[in-house]
C-alpha cells in the first residue's frame, strides 16, 4: 500500500523539525514538556529507541505504525529543547541546546559515536549515547547511510561511522567511532551548512564556496578528481555564483546559489528532462520550472533538499516542487510515475519545510 | 473584445479557436455577500464579514489557485510528461490542453483591493462566464468569507487585444479594414507558431476579398 498524496499526520505539538531515514521518521518540536521527539517507522536497530511493547512489557515493538515518544536520558528534561533530528540508514541523531547530541540505533560502524561492541544486538535495545565532547556548541546534525557527520557553531566539521567510502572525510577508508574533526580543504573554513543522505557530501562555507567528499562514483567530485573515493574535503570550483544551500542525495546533488538559481549534478533523474541523465558539472533548472514567469517575477527557490533519489525545492511563495525517482509514490503528486522536472505539490497551506527519505517525505506546513 | 471574421476569415476564426489560446479578463467582485448565481444581481443567500482580509492572503489564496490550475494545465495537454520534449515545452511556458479540457486559469493576479470591491486579472482557457463568477465565490469562502462577482470584461481574445478593438462609433468599413490589415500579420505568426499551418493562403484570399471592397 502506498500513499502517493500528502495526508495530514494529526500530532500533539507543533512539529519544528522532521526527518526521514531509510523506512523510519523522526519527528520533534521544540517545547519543554517532557515529550519532545515522535518516531514512527522501522525500530529493528532501535533506531527509534526503545518502544515498549504493550503487551509485552520487557519487548519492544521493531516496527511503530504511528509517532510514538522516544524516550531521552535528559538530565533538565523541562528545561532542554531539541532543536533537530536526522535519520541515516539504521541510526538517528537528536540535536538539543544545551545537552549536546543523543545518538541511536545502529552502532556497527561507530556511526552513533560510540566504540563499536562486538556482538551488540540494536534490536530492543535502551542505548542512547550522549556525545558532548566538541570545540563548540553543535548546531547541525547529518546522517549518512552509515556515517553522521556534526557542525558545531566554530565551522568545523565532525564525523563519526563508515568510511569505505571516503565519506567521513578524515583521511582514511577505515570506521571511526569517535567523532573527529575533519580536515583538508575545509581546515579553517568557517563551514555554514553540510548535507548527506547515502555516501557523498557536502559543506557550505560562509563565502559561498562548496566542498565535497566521499562516494564520487556518480560524477558528484567528478570536477575535481578522477578516483571514485575522495577521503578528505576538497574545493569544488564551481563557476555558478555563491552558493547558499547544498543537498547530496544518493547519486545526485543539488545547489542553491544566493540568486536563488538551482543547479544540479550527478547520476540519476537529475531535473532537466529524461536526457539528462549524468553531468560532472552542474547545471541550472530553469526558474520558469518552479513558477517565475513574467507575471511572477520575483519566485524564488528558498530551500532545495535531496532524498536518496529525488529531489525538493520550496520557493519564497510556499510552494513544494519535486522531481526525481517517485518510489512507491513519495513524491507526492498524486501519479506513481517518475518526474523528470519540477513538478508542484499541491499541499493544502505554505509549505514550510520538508524532509526527504528513500521512499518517503514529510513536509511541515502552515496552514493558510 | 468580440473577434469577427469576415468571409474567408471565418476560416481562420476555427484555425485560431484550435489554437487554445488564452483570454483575458478582468474580474470585478465584492466581499461580504453570497447569492445563488455568483453575481451580485442573484438572489441573496449569505452575509458575512470581511475585515479581516487584506491584500496579502488574497494573494496567496491566488498562488495557490495558479499551482493547482498549472498542474491541471500539464496533465490535460495530453503530453508525455516523460519525454525530453515535454520539459522543452515545459521551460518555455508552452505546454496546454490543445483538445477539450475543463476550464483551466494560467495566471490570476490581484490589480486592487478596496474593500469590499476588488479587481482581478484573470488569463484563463475554456472558461464560461458562470466559471469565473465561481471562481470569485470560491475566493471568497476560501477568505473565510464570501464574494460575488460583479462584473467581466474580457480583455484579450487570444492574439486580439484592447487596443486592437473598434469602439462601437468606430464602426465603418474603412476603419474595418484597417483594422484587418492591422491583425493581420500577428494572427498569421500565431498560427504558424502554434499549427503549422499555411495560413498564408486564407490571408491571401483576405486580400483578394479586400481588394474587391475597395474597388466598389
Amino acid at each position: 500500500r502506498s500513499q502517493p498524496t500528502p495526508y495530514r499526520l494529526e500530532t500533539e505539538e507543533k512539529i519544528s523539525s522532521a526527518a526521514c531515514g531509510y523506512g523510519f521518521t523522526l519527528l520533534a518540536s521544540d517545547t519543554t514538556d517532557i515529550t519532545k521527539v515522535w518516531g514512527m517507522g522501522l525500530n529493528k536497530d532501535s533506531q527509534l529507541g526503545f518502544q515498549r511493547s504493550r503487551r509485552d512489557r520487557a519487548k519492544g515493538y521493531e516496527y511503530v505504525l504511528e509517532p510514538s515518544p522516544v524516550p531521552l536520558p535528559l538530565e533538565k528534561p523541562q528545561q532542554t529543547r531539541v532543536l533537530q533530528v536526522s535519520c541515516g540508514r539504521a541510526h538517528s541523531l537528536i540535536l538539543t541546546d544545551r545537552e549536546g547530541v543523543f545518538t541511536m540505533g545502529n552502532n556497527s560502524y561507530g556511526q552513533c559515536g560510540r566504540n563499536v561492541v562486538e556482538d551488540e544486538m540494536y534490536s530492543e535495545s535502551y542505548v542512547i549515547h550522549q556525545l558532548k565532547e566538541f570545540d563548540s556548541r553543535v548546531v547541525q546534525v547529518v546522517c549518512g547511510q552509515d556515517h553522521s557527520l556534526f557542525r558545531t557553531k566554530k565551522g568545523t566539521v565532525y564525523a563519526c561511522g563508515w568510511g569505505a567510502d571516503g565519506q567521513t572525510g578524515l583521511g582514511h577508508y577505515d570506521i571511526t567511532s569517535v567523532p573527529t574533526k575533519l580536515q583538508g580543504d575545509i581546515a579553517g573554513v568557517n563551514i555554514i551548512q553540510v548535507s548527506s543522505y547515502g555516501d557523498c557530501c557536502l559543506a557550505v562555507s560562509d563565502e559561498g564556496d562548496v566542498f565535497g567528499w566521499g562516494n564520487s562514483e556518480y560524477l558528484q567530485l567528478a570536477c575535481v578528481t578522477e578516483t571514485t573515493q575522495v577521503n578528505v574535503p576538497r574545493h569544488l570550483p564551481f563557476k555558478i555564483g555563491k552558493i547558499k544551500e547544498a543537498a547530496c542525495g544518493g547519486t545526485g546533488n543539488v545547489v542553491l546559489t544566493e540568486e536563488g538559481n538551482v543547479f544540479v549534478w550527478g547520476y540519476g533523474i537529475l531535473g532537466k528532462g529524461p536526457n539528462l541523465i549524468e553531468t560532472a558539472v552542474p547545471e541550472m533548472i530553469p526558474p520558469s520550472l518552479f513558477g517565475r514567469s513574467d507575471f511572477n517575477p520575483d519566485v524564488r527557490v528558498a530551500h532545495v533538499r535531496c532524498g536518496l533519489s529525488h529531489f525538493a525545492a520550496l520557493t519564497n511563495r510556499g510552494e513544494l516542487f519535486v522531481w526525481g525517482k517517485n518510489l512507491r509514490g513519495c513524491l507526492g503528486t498524486g501519479r506513481m510515475e517518475d518526474h523528470y522536472f519540477p513538478w508542484r505539490v499541491t499541499v493544502p497551506g505554505e509549505v514550510v519545510d520538508v524532509a526527504c527519505g528513500v521512499d518517503h517525505m514529510v513536509s511541515m506546513v502552515k496552514s493558510f | 473584445v468580440s473577434v469577427l471574421g469576415i468571409g474567408h476569415g471565418n476560416k481562420l476564426l476555427t484555425d485560431l479557436h484550435n489554437c487554445h489560446l488564452t483570454k483575458v479578463y478582468t474580474v470585478g467582485g465584492l466581499f461580504g455577500k453570497a447569492t445563488d448565481d455568483f453575481s451580485d444581481t442573484g438572489k441573496l443567500v449569505e452575509k458575512t464579514t470581511f475585515d479581516h482580509i487584506t491584500r496579502e492572503k488574497l494573494e496567496r489564496i491566488l498562488a495557490v489557485i495558479q499551482g493547482t490550475n498549472h498542474k491541471a494545465l500539464l496533465m490535460h495537454s495530453g503530453i508525455d510528461m516523460k519525454t525530453q520534449e515535454a520539459y522543452e515545452l515545459a521551460v518555455r511556458g508552452l505546454i496546454r490542453p490543445m483538445g477539450r479540457s475543463p476550464p483551466i486559469i494560467t495566471a490570476i493576479r490581484c490589480l486592487q483591493l478596496a474593500l469590499p470591491e476588488f479587481q482581478l486579472e484573470i488569463h484563463c482557457l475554456h472558461e464560461t462566464q458562470q466559471y469565473l463568477r465561481k471562481v470569485v465565490h470560491e475566493i471568497g469562502l476560501e477568505l473565510k468569507s464570501s464574494a460575488v462577482c460583479t462584473q467581466v470584461r474580457r480583455i484579450r481574445d487570444g492574439v486580439f487585444t484592447l487596443d486592437d478593438a473598434l469602439l462601437r462609433t468606430h464602426w465603418n468599413l474603412q476603419n474595418i479594414q484597417n483594422a484587418i490589415l492591422d491583425c493581420q500579420l500577428k494572427v498569421k505568426t500565431e498560427l504558424e507558431r502554434t499549427l503549422g499551418l499555411q495560413a498564408d493562403r486564407h490571408l491571401h484570399e483576405i486580400d483578394v476579398e479586400k481588394a474587391q471592397a475597395a474597388e466598389s
